[in-house]
């Protein structure tokens, strides 16, 4: 038996609904925990005062590319049947700028809302409200920006398929900039822990 | 050593964990090397023993006509000879190129060459990568031609080989092939197998058909 189930034919669509909706739970529970359902605490990654933010995706990302990795290396996966979402590198780059922004001055990014609308957070709701309405936007406009929406397109490429370097060697090189990004993140709130405290004296 | 290690903390195990293994995946090789393939060599020996990953040419011309486009059919021969004619709908995939096809797992997948030798060495790789659904096209486009493009109506047919033969007829001209009646030309004198242009029927549609999945989010 080897993953993906569903390509493998497995499971049909309608037991595919039912996983993702089994994984979808998984996931919102675990941002709840992190203490994702919360603007201040999501806010505070971009002041630099809770790093919570940058070391549990850090973490996400560490766990899940060491899992496919060796999964994959075993022979348990396989990982060219693994969908890549395409690049387009022009939209991506404005895309993930306005996202970034909407965090900020927003306090949540379109998942987390998701869980403080369920936790009960009022600006949860208007920030799904938005959300929604974005997308409608979105739509609409399309015509207008469809020539830079497919602009520069990459493909389903890889970070070691751009940088021609060994996928091992990658996963390596990710590690060692997750880790020290790590021990920097812990520096980064102690520092600015002192600082807060030494203004409020 | 295990006292540091027990003194650790979790978070400090953890990414000592994903340091090692991240160490590792340096000299593990690329985990994308999908060209090594395991096979279960008696299940195939059984497979092959019995014919079961067969379907005549009957079979698939029937298909054809009746437009089921559930599979793929797969040309191995050189690009040249697929050029001068191939099978309605037949792709050109040569062997050395059919293990870097993104065919899914569970495609429908039908071969043919000339005679079944090269679309049974392809039938066996693609085995051997665990694709469920492969076929090998019996006698390949030998058989085609035979049996599909150029019948040969049976000497002194009974009323029920006629019959036969008279569907087969209708096969026969929907492929463009023309049916040996032997009534025309003296016998002994060879008729000349015209090989149909390549014009597909007008029910067919061009190109193989590709079934769009849903991914991503």
């Amino acid at each position: 038996m080897m993953a993906p189930f569903y390509k493998f034919g497995l499971f049909g669509s309608e037991v595919s609904l039912i996983v993702a909706f089994i994984i979808g739970i998984g996931f919102g529970f675990f941002l709840e925990r992190a203490g994702f359902g919360s603007a201040r605490k999501l806010a505070a990654q971009f002041y630099f005062r809770d790093m919570a933010v940058f070391k549990v995706m850090f973490t996400a990302i560490v766990t899940a590319m060491i899992g496919l990795f060796y999964f994959a290396w075993i022979g348990w996966l396989n990982l060219s049947l693994v969908y890549l979402t395409p690049t387009f590198l022009w939209a991506d780059l404005v895309g993930g700028l306005i996202l970034g922004v909407g965090f900020v001055v927003g306090g949540y990014c379109p998942g987390t809302s998701g869980v403080a609308c369920v936790t009960g957070k009022i600006d949860g709701y208007i920030f799904v409200l938005g959300l929604f309405f974005g997308i409608f936007a979105f739509g609409e406009a399309f015509p207008w920006i469809e020539g830079f929406f497919n602009a520069a397109p990459m493909g389903q490429i890889t970070l070691s398929q751009l940088l021609d370097i060994p996928y091992g060697v990658l996963v390596f090189i990710v590690v060692l900039i997750a880790l020290g990004g790590f021990l920097l993140a812990e520096k980064v709130e102690k520092y600015f822990a002192r600082k807060d405290a030494e203004k409020a004296l | 050593m295990s006292k540091l290690f027990s003194n650790m903390t979790t978070q400090k195990k953890l990414g000592l964990l994903a340091l090692i293994l991240g160490f590792f995946a340096v000299f593990a090789g690329s985990p994308y090397e999908t060209n090594k393939i395991t096979i279960n060599a008696k299940d195939l020996a059984l497979m092959a023993q019995k014919d079961v990953d067969n379907v005549s040419v009957q079979q698939v011309a029937d298909w054809i006509i009746k437009g089921n486009f559930d599979f793929r059919i797969i040309d191995t021969r050189s690009p040249k000879e697929y050029a001068d004619y191939h099978i309605p709908m037949a792709q050109n995939i040569q062997l050395s190129a059919l293990l870097n096809q993104n065919f899914y797992p569970t495609d429908k997948l039908i071969l043919y060459s000339d005679n079944s030798e090269k679309a049974t060495q392809a039938w066996l790789l693609l085995k051997a990568k665990k694709f469920k659904n492969v076929y090998i096209l019996k006698d390949g486009l030998n058989a085609w031609k035979d049996k599909i493009l150029f019948p040969k109506m049976p000497a002194n047919p009974s009323e029920g080989q006629m019959a036969e033969f008279n569907k087969i007829k209708e096969v026969s001209k929907f492929f463009g092939g023309t049916p040996q009646t032997g009534k025309r030309g003296e016998q002994g004198q060879k008729k000349v197998k015209k090989m149909p242009k390549l014009k597909l029927p007008a029910a067919i549609p061009q190109g193989a058909p590709h079934k769009k999945r849903r991914e991503g989010c």
